[in-house]
């Protein structure tokens, strides 16, 4: 019976992982179609979402089945509730991955050149995600902490594309709308990186037993 | 235990029990009542004298614990002690009568409805032919059973109690002694003896194992030896794609830790083409992928392992193959390259003829485009020829080696190259000692020529080449230093490529084919020789190729 449960908490690692894998795939596919204003990138974010979508419905079955018929306690549980927490934020960051490779298309291939610090953006968040994932594979504290002092970095640049994105709509007024789009862009990176704090805060929880509270 | 020794105890003592208590009751039973016929015969025999004499009278007078009966010669009951004779039915068919008034004497016995007695009888024929019956009842076996069920009862329990407690300290003083058997050196233990077989069978086994245990742990090492100093990544996965065992290149490709080992292996890497790729290799049985990791190529060879029938997991093997790539990509650049390079005079001849062929040319033009198609074929020429020169060194073969000196083959070459160095206003020095060598003197002039033409060619107006040659015990060595343009540190590494210019233009100032250091790089290679670059934009370069003295370098 035991064996059965710690072969079902190792398949619900598993999925985690997989699933977290997926998230660091579609975050990269929607900066790299950004970057590159591929089209066809971007659409492939949509079914790569779909999938996240898929998973965390599984995952949430899986777990709820687990406590349900095994009734863990202690560590078991925290790991179950955290995970539970966890695809939550998983999902939401699909979802922004999607929303952003949305725009993409809407923008139809045009890329951000006028501001060159939105892939640097990207590339923070992406590393935060895949961080993020890194200390839930390892369990690791020390990195997830990490994750959560990176997050004052992607909002650095938030602020910093904001005045940006002022300055192009001062000096080109025709171009407002590409600027939104812009602006809804940063804004979803940032929404990622805060999900991955979340992530990296479960994690915390799940190994420690302590969830930070803001 | 404990419950074996007692069940065998307690077996013994009922069985025991019930044996001794079935004979003594059988043997007392028959002895008793062997006596009780005999005294019963006695007593007839006394009875039948005594009732020959005095008849019914001495009957009816006698008291007596037995019973009496006298019957008439035709059945019918005459007399009987203890019940009115008159009531009696006849009595000449009983089996004890019935023998009696036939041989003189009879008995029998028979036992009462509920079993419970026993009644002997005895007759004997008196003198006149009536019958006297003597009979005498008394309590079967089984009654006497009945009564001493409750002290056998008794007994019995007695027997368990005894029996368990006996069992438990018997249980307990067998295996004690085996409970503090050191089992690491059983022969060295003081235990009885009929333990003896039992330690020296754990003593072999002991043997056994290590040996098992040593040759396990070898071939563990050597698996360790042989997959630690592979270039190779190896990782063994088991069926739900737990790591069994990763390699030390392996652990450096995916970055993981040796703690790594039993964990799944998305644990190490979570890349979904991954992931994709064994589950494709757990269905089909083998699975290539083509990934990067670490900025560098790398093929994953998977592979499913089947034990009798059944998935028993995966083997992943990785190869590194940027260089393979590499090797790759610039061949199908020389392709490439060659077509364009071959295309291009050909495209300007033609356009030459083509103005020609439609008059277009006017008559004193004729021979500057005569020369053009000319010049544009010389140049073909030249690049064939530097191709077929590179395939002849890529090729390899043998080429007549000789003697030669370097400084002679200097100076060969400076004296061919003074008209171009002095259209250059270059000034040209050669210098040093001979360099003697043995090598291809077709292939190490066209060394020292290339190298002195490019020191030419890419130099600046009024500029200066210096050719030294020079010697030591093992090589000879050439030294052209130009004051040239210089080459800037990127292009450093790949100016020996085929067709690689630093000036992209392709420029036809230089008329250059683009494959004259790729030919040195060869032709040094093809003498086991070694080239050094060094350079500075703006200030010069210099280039040494050094040759082994020893009379190798024949063939690559």
């Amino acid at each position: 019976m035991r064996s059965r449960f710690d072969e079902q908490l190792a398949m619900l690692n598993h999925e985690m992982i997989e699933m977290g894998a997926m998230c660091e795939k579609a975050i990269a596919q929607a900066s790299k179609a950004l970057t590159e204003g591929d089209l066809a990138l971007a659409k492939e974010v949509t079914a790569t979402a779909g999938g996240i979508d898929q998973m965390e419905r599984d995952i949430e079955n899986r777990c709820m089945k687990l406590l349900l018929q095994q009734q863990p306690v202690a560590r078991d549980l925290r790991q179950i509730s955290a995970a539970l927490k966890m695809v939550t934020d998983m999902e939401r960051i699909g979802d922004q991955a999607e929303e952003i490779a949305e725009i993409i298309l809407f923008l139809g291939g045009r890329t951000m050149e006028p501001c060159g610090q939105i892939d640097d953006m990207a590339q923070a968040t992406i590393k935060m995600v895949t961080e993020s994932i890194d200390a839930f594979v390892k369990k690791s504290v020390e990195t997830a902490q990490s994750v959560i002092d990176q997050d004052d970095i992607v909002d650095g640049y938030f602020i910093k594309m904001k005045n940006a994105i002022i300055q192009l709509i001062a000096e080109n007024q025709e171009d407002g709308e590409f600027a939104l789009d812009l602006l809804m862009i940063s804004k979803y990176f940032e929404r990622i990186g805060d999900h991955a704090v979340n992530v990296a805060e479960w994690v915390i929880y799940s190994v420690t037993g302590v969830h930070k509270e803001e | 235990m404990t419950n074996r020794i007692f069940r065998s105890i307690l077996i013994v003592a009922i069985a025991v029990l019930l044996a001794s208590f079935v004979i003594i009751t059988w043997c007392l039973y028959d002895y008793f009542g062997g006596l009780q016929e005999d005294l019963l015969q006695e007593e007839l025999g006394l009875a039948a004298a005594a009732t020959e004499e005095d008849g019914a009278a001495y009957l009816r007078a006698l008291d007596s614990s037995y019973r009496l009966t006298w019957v008439a010669p035709d059945g019918s009951v005459l007399y009987d002690t203890q019940v009115d004779a008159a009531g009696m039915e006849n009595h000449g068919d009983r089996t004890e009568i019935a023998q009696a008034l036939q041989t003189g004497s009879g008995s029998s016995s028979r036992y009462s409805a509920t079993l419970t007695e026993k009644t002997i009888y005895k007759a004997v024929r008196l003198s006149d032919g009536s019958v006297l019956r003597i009979s005498k009842s008394h309590a079967t076996a089984a009654t006497l059973v009945m009564g001493m069920i409750q002290p056998i009862m008794i007994v019995a329990v007695l027997a368990v109690i005894l029996s368990a407690l006996l069992a438990g300290r018997m249980a307990r003083r067998v295996v004690q002694p085996l409970n503090q058997l050191d089992l690491e050196h059983p022969l060295d233990n003081d235990a009885y003896e009929e333990l003896l077989p039992l330690l020296h069978r754990i003593h072999a086994q002991h043997q056994q194992i290590e040996q098992q245990l040593r040759s396990l742990r070898q071939r563990q090492d050597e698996f360790d030896q042989i997959t630690g100093s592979m270039q190779e990544g190896l990782v063994l996965l088991d069926a739900k794609e737990n790591i069994l065992s990763i390699n030390p290149a392996a652990r450096a490709l995916f970055g993981a830790e040796p703690s790594c080992v039993g964990q799944d292996f998305l644990t190490v890497d979570r890349s979904q083409e991954m992931s994709q790729a064994i589950a494709a290799a757990m269905a089909d049985g083998h699975h290539e992928l083509r990934a990067q990791r670490g900025g560098r190529k790398y093929q994953f060879d998977i592979s499913r392992i089947e034990s009798q029938g059944t998935v028993a997991g995966t083997v992943l093997l990785s190869f590194d193959v940027s260089e393979q790539a590499e090797s790759e990509r610039s061949r199908r650049e020389f392709t490439a390259n060659v077509s364009h390079e071959l295309k291009t005079p050909l495209q300007s001849i033609i356009g030459s003829a083509e103005l020609m062929e439609n008059g277009l040319v006017k008559p004193e033009d004729m021979p500057r485009f005569v020369g053009h198609i000319r010049q544009e074929a010389a140049r073909l020429v030249t690049l064939i020829d530097d191709i077929i020169r590179l395939s002849q060194l890529d090729e390899g073969g043998d080429m007549p080696q000789e003697p030669l000196s370097l400084l002679d083959l200097a100076e060969e070459a400076s004296q061919a190259l003074s008209a171009a160095a002095e259209a250059k206003q270059v000034q040209l020095t050669v210098d040093g000692t001979p360099g003697r060598m043995v090598g291809v003197h077709r292939l190490v002039y066209e060394i020292v020529y290339n190298l002195c033409d490019n020191a030419i060619k890419y130099n600046v107006q009024g500029g200066r080449v210096e050719l030294t040659v020079a010697d030591t015990v093992r090589e000879a060595s050439l030294t052209v230093k130009d004051t040239g343009l210089g080459i800037a540190p990127e292009h450093q590494s790949r100016v020996f490529e085929r067709f690689y210019r630093v000036d992209k233009s392709h420029s036809k100032q230089s008329g250059g084919t683009g494959l004259g250091l790729s030919i040195v790089k060869h032709a040094v290679l093809y003498h086991h020789g070694t080239i050094h670059l060094e350079s500075t934009p703006g200030v010069g370069t210099t280039i040494t190729v050094a040759f082994p003295k020893a009379a190798g370098g024949q063939g690559l």
